[in-house]
């Protein structure tokens, strides 16, 4: 395989890591973030400023889970107060705030970002194979949750919070549970890619990203982890297969979530689930 | 002191202008809980319109009023056609669709006017200079200020006064009630939309001219502070938007200065929002229905 | 049992046929490697891009490099990091391309450079001024100056050119924006320059308010702004609306036609330090910007220029070098010497591959960019070797 499709396997990994994550804290629990690539960018921050001043590997990647995982709970902490509409445009706030502050200290880099990041020393291959290893990984631990009884108590706060409190269910432990480990999975991916590209900008963490990492939740479909993974995906290929659609990317993308929306609002895995109903009914 | 009076005159322009687009977007919350992402682009829209026609009709008036046009039906037809069907579904179910159409809208911009966006022939305002009380203004903001004062102030003897305006109101406050009453509900809807459209198209057509310029993504930028003011005015209130605004264009202006250092001018504003809401979960102005 | 004996020949035959196809003499193209944004923020500069190094390519092979012609391998990295890493290893690695130019922005740059250093692709980054990318290694050239050779000539022509003393600086937040004035803030005693105040502002923003009254309140002599086009006009229109007469000394991201069409009279008199000399006296410069205003549609500008020459010069070097052999090129680039730049004469490249060129100054006249002044002195210009 050469570098070209280790690179594509390697971002693949990270955005189906970042998706499910986001998954977990907007399908499973119900809050709305829009603020994800602030935990993906905390996450590769910290994890680039510990491997610059020499720490190892692991060390890096645990600070990059840490502080994002750290902000996630703050973050947390302001959806217990925080319904809906109003948790959606803080999160839009952190998103922001994130980059904004970023881009202007020194000490991260400002606008130049971090580079000469040290490598990990595994090379290209064994790079993308550690975040394949990873996605996978968080894959599993997502199908786990939803079967488990977290995934219960999350569901039940996502569906219908006063319901959830009225049957015993601590709902401000869910949610910050959710957020907790929603954002320090988004920080490993952080460090994994801080690691990858050995060079990070502000700018690759910013609203957009956050939109396109929610476009691939809501595409796959909110609370399917496989739909989530199918979503980050095809929506991580297909402008690298489709090149010469490049001109209209951002149209097309646009394109694809209205008609989304408008069609099929449960995403790939409600399509999924008809499909297999039909096939089942023959 | 002259200096910070001119930093509280530019943060009153930016409240205006910030004011003209977040009316709309609290107007479309208010009544259907759909936050209206796609707003911005029918701001952008405005703006372009203004360009084009005063362009190729050589009067800058002709061009403001067409954009008014166009983006009243903009607006109707984005209800009609992107919202409607999915009233039933959860409310980020519309507002993902918002923030593709957005998407879509502004790269259509791109793909239609070119990346570098287009320029008034003729448009002397900005430059045009006054003296008022020891501050240098030009005309254009002088327009800004008077002609969202205004708006503003019709906008609130209209939901007061007339009998369209009380119905729109009992509408939002209770559709079921609203319409036992007689006030057909799908109308209102269409008013709505049409009036947010047609002040957002008003902001559109005022940035054109303050800046002589329209790209591409002029909507985004503004579309989040605009998320940001309606929520800091407490979702669906008027005079909390309103009073955002203001809030927010003033802190802005000084922001920049004094914190300018250490977070850009979005981060100021968004840590503004959380401040805020830190502080009062329900917004500025309280929110209309829990 | 039968057909496993045909597939087994079958097999052979493909292998052969593979074996034969990768062993042939490489056709009678040199393929180049190049990325621009052609989508994205950056599009507007990827299109002048894109159209310069056509232009390049053809007045190359209009002669022919060595008997060959060089092929223009495009991709669109958007200026972004991730893609440009993805374009850069299509380049390098499927494509093949024995020879890279960048005619991108600094991030960009910055992530393909190591990969191409990684692949022995001799590699020049048009315009890209990120310092880190020529520290990638022995393979990568820059072609412009870099952002604190800039701020150092923009701190002479206001001291020594002008004569004025007392400066307010407006700069855009990016990493050019900071290293441009991280160079001019280190000239400033040299010049006798004070600095009464320093404000910063995103790419983001087209109204300044806050900024120009408080450039208002130092009542500087000059105004020092760097920016691109569409902070600038914007800027600059303010400033004069809000009656402040100073001089305005402008970066070379001014240097674009729309600056003018924007801003109008607000932007007659406006220096720019580093902007594109079109008034230069050379054959070739004067086609290309015949030839680009007709195919782009407007005036060609700093960006173009700079994307032409460095394809220009990278099939300089290999005619040079006798061979299209990356490493022999790489030499013959590192070797060059008075090298007929569109924007002024490369004198050489200094161990870091960075380029010693003097710097030209415009000035707006008459809604034109004209030439005002040249900035040669060499050591002041001297970019780090290290």
């Amino acid at each position: 395989m050469s570098a070209y499709a280790y690179s594509v396997l390697a971002i693949t990994g990270i955005n189906v890591m970042l998706a499910v994550s986001l998954n977990m804290i907007t399908g499973f629990c119900g809050q709305f973030s829009l603020g994800h690539a602030a935990f993906y960018g905390a996450g590769a921050y910290a994890a680039a400023f510990f491997a610059a001043a020499g720490s190892s590997v692991p060390v890096s990647l645990l600070a990059g889970v840490m502080v994002a995982g750290a902000l996630g709970v703050i973050v947390g902490f302001a959806s217990l107060r925080l319904r809906h509409d109003f948790l959606a445009v803080t999160t839009i706030g952190i998103s922001f705030l994130f980059v904004g502050f970023v881009r202007k200290q020194p000490w991260l880099g400002a606008e130049m970002g971090i580079s000469r990041i040290p490598s990990s020393g595994l090379g290209t291959q064994g790079n993308a194979l550690l975040i394949l290893a990873c996605a996978l990984a968080t894959i599993a631990f997502s199908i786990y949750v939803n079967r488990s009884w977290m995934g219960f108590g999350f569901r039940a706060v996502g569906d219908d919070e006063d319901t959830a409190r009225s049957i015993g269910i601590s709902v401000s432990n869910y949610k910050l549970v959710a957020f907790t480990l929603g954002t320090a999975i988004a920080g490993l991916a952080g460090g994994l890619y801080a690691y990858f590209t050995q060079f990070i900008v502000p700018d690759s963490f910013g609203f957009l990203v956050s939109v396109m990492l929610m476009a691939m939740v809501v595409i796959g479909g909110t609370g399917s982890t496989l739909g989530v993974v199918a979503a980050a995906i095809i929506l991580t290929l297909l402008p690298e297969i489709f090149r010469f659609i490049n001109e209209y990317r951002l149209l097309i993308f646009g394109g694809l979530l209205i008609l989304v929306m408008r069609f099929a609002p449960e995403g790939l895995a409600g399509l999924g689930r008809v499909a297999v109903g039909r096939a089942w009914t023959r | 002191m002259a200096y910070y009076i001119d930093l509280a005159f530019n943060g009153l322009v930016f409240g205006c202008m910030y004011a003209l687009m977040a009316v709309g977007l609290t107007l479309v919350y208010g009544l259907l809980r759909i936050l209206h992402i796609a707003h911005a682009a029918v701001y952008a829209f405005g703006a372009y319109i203004t360009v084009i026609v005063a362009n190729a009709t050589g009067s800058i008036a002709i061009g403001i009023l067409a954009a008014i046009a166009a983006c009243t039906l903009l607006g109707m037809a984005i209800y009609r056609l992107l919202y409607e069907p999915l009233l039933d579904y959860p409310p980020y179910v519309a507002m993902i669709a918002s923030i593709g159409l957005l998407v879509v809208m502004e790269d259509g911009f791109r793909i239609a006017f070119g990346e570098q966006g287009l320029t008034f022939a003729r448009n002397p305002y900005p430059t045009q200079l006054h003296d008022i009380a020891g501050l240098t203004v030009n005309t254009v903001q002088i327009a800004i200020i008077a002609l969202s004062t205004i708006c503003l102030v019709l906008l609130a003897l209209f939901t007061t006064r007339t009998r369209i305006g009380i119905g729109w109101r009992a509408t939002v406050s209770d559709p079921r009630i609203a319409t036992s009453f007689g006030v057909d509900a799908i109308k209102v809807r269409y008013l709505n939309f049409a009036i947010g459209s047609a002040l957002a198209a008003l902001g559109g057509a005022l940035i054109a001219l303050l800046n002589n310029f329209v790209e591409p993504t002029m909507g985004f930028v503004v579309s989040y502070k605009a998320l940001a003011i309606i929520v800091l005015g407490g979702l669906g209130s008027l005079q909390g938007t309103l009073i955002a605004s203001l809030a927010l264009g003033l802190t802005e202006s000084y922001g920049t200065i004094f914190v300018g250092r250490f977070l850009d001018r979005d981060a100021i504003a968004f840590l503004f929002l959380i401040a805020v809401l830190l502080i009062r979960p329900q917004g500025l102005a309280g929110a209309r229905t829990a | 049992m039968r057909t496993k004996l045909v597939c087994s020949r079958l097999g052979t035959l493909a292998a052969c046929l593979l074996l034969i196809a990768a062993t042939s003499p490489a056709s009678a193209q040199i393929k180049l490697g190049f990325q621009a944004p052609l989508t994205g923020p950056a599009a507007t500069d990827g299109k002048s891009a894109k159209i310069a190094a056509d232009m390049a390519v053809e007045k190359i092979n209009a002669a022919g490099v060595l008997g060959q012609k060089i092929e223009l391998i495009t991709y669109d990295d958007q200026a972004k990091t991730e893609e440009a890493v993805f374009t850069a290893n299509k380049l390098a690695g499927q494509d093949g391309v024995k020879f890279a130019v960048s005619g991108s922005y600094s991030a960009s740059g910055r992530a393909a450079a190591p990969i191409f250093q990684q692949a022995g692709v001799p590699f020049i980054s048009a315009y890209g001024v990120h310092p880190d990318i020529t520290r990638a290694g022995n393979d990568v050239f820059r072609g412009v100056h870099l952002g604190p050779p800039q701020g150092r000539a923009a701190a002479k022509f206001i001291g020594d050119n002008l004569g004025l003393k007392r400066v307010s600086i407006v700069t855009m937040d990016n990493d050019y924006g900071q290293a441009t004035l991280e160079g001019f803030k280190s000239a400033v005693d040299q010049f006798g320059i004070k600095v009464l105040g320093e404000y910063s502002y995103s790419l983001k923003d087209r109204q300044f308010g806050s900024i120009v009254a408080s450039v208002k309140r130092d009542n500087p002599d000059v105004v020092y702004v760097t920016g691109y086009f569409f902070t600038a006009a914007p800027l600059v229109t303010q400033l004069r609306s809000a009656g402040i007469q100073a001089p305005i000394v402008g970066s070379q991201a001014f240097d674009a036609q729309k600056l003018i069409e924007i801003a109008g009279s607000a932007v007659e008199g406006v220096y720019i330090v580093g902007g594109l000399n079109r008034d230069r006296d050379m054959p070739e410069l004067k086609e290309y910007l015949a030839q680009f205003q007709k195919r782009a549609g407007y005036a060609g500008e700093n960006v173009g220029a700079t994307v032409y020459s460095a394809v220009r010069l990278m099939a300089d070097a290999i005619t040079r070098a006798g061979t299209p052999d990356p490493a022999k090129a790489r030499d013959a680039l590192a070797a060059t010497k008075n090298f007929p730049h569109l924007a002024g004469e490369l004198v050489s490249f200094n161990p870091l591959r960075e380029i010693n060129m003097p710097m030209n100054v415009n000035v707006v006249k008459d809604g034109q960019f004209r030439h005002y002044a040249w900035i040669d002195d060499l050591k002041l210009l001297a970019p780090p070797t290290e």
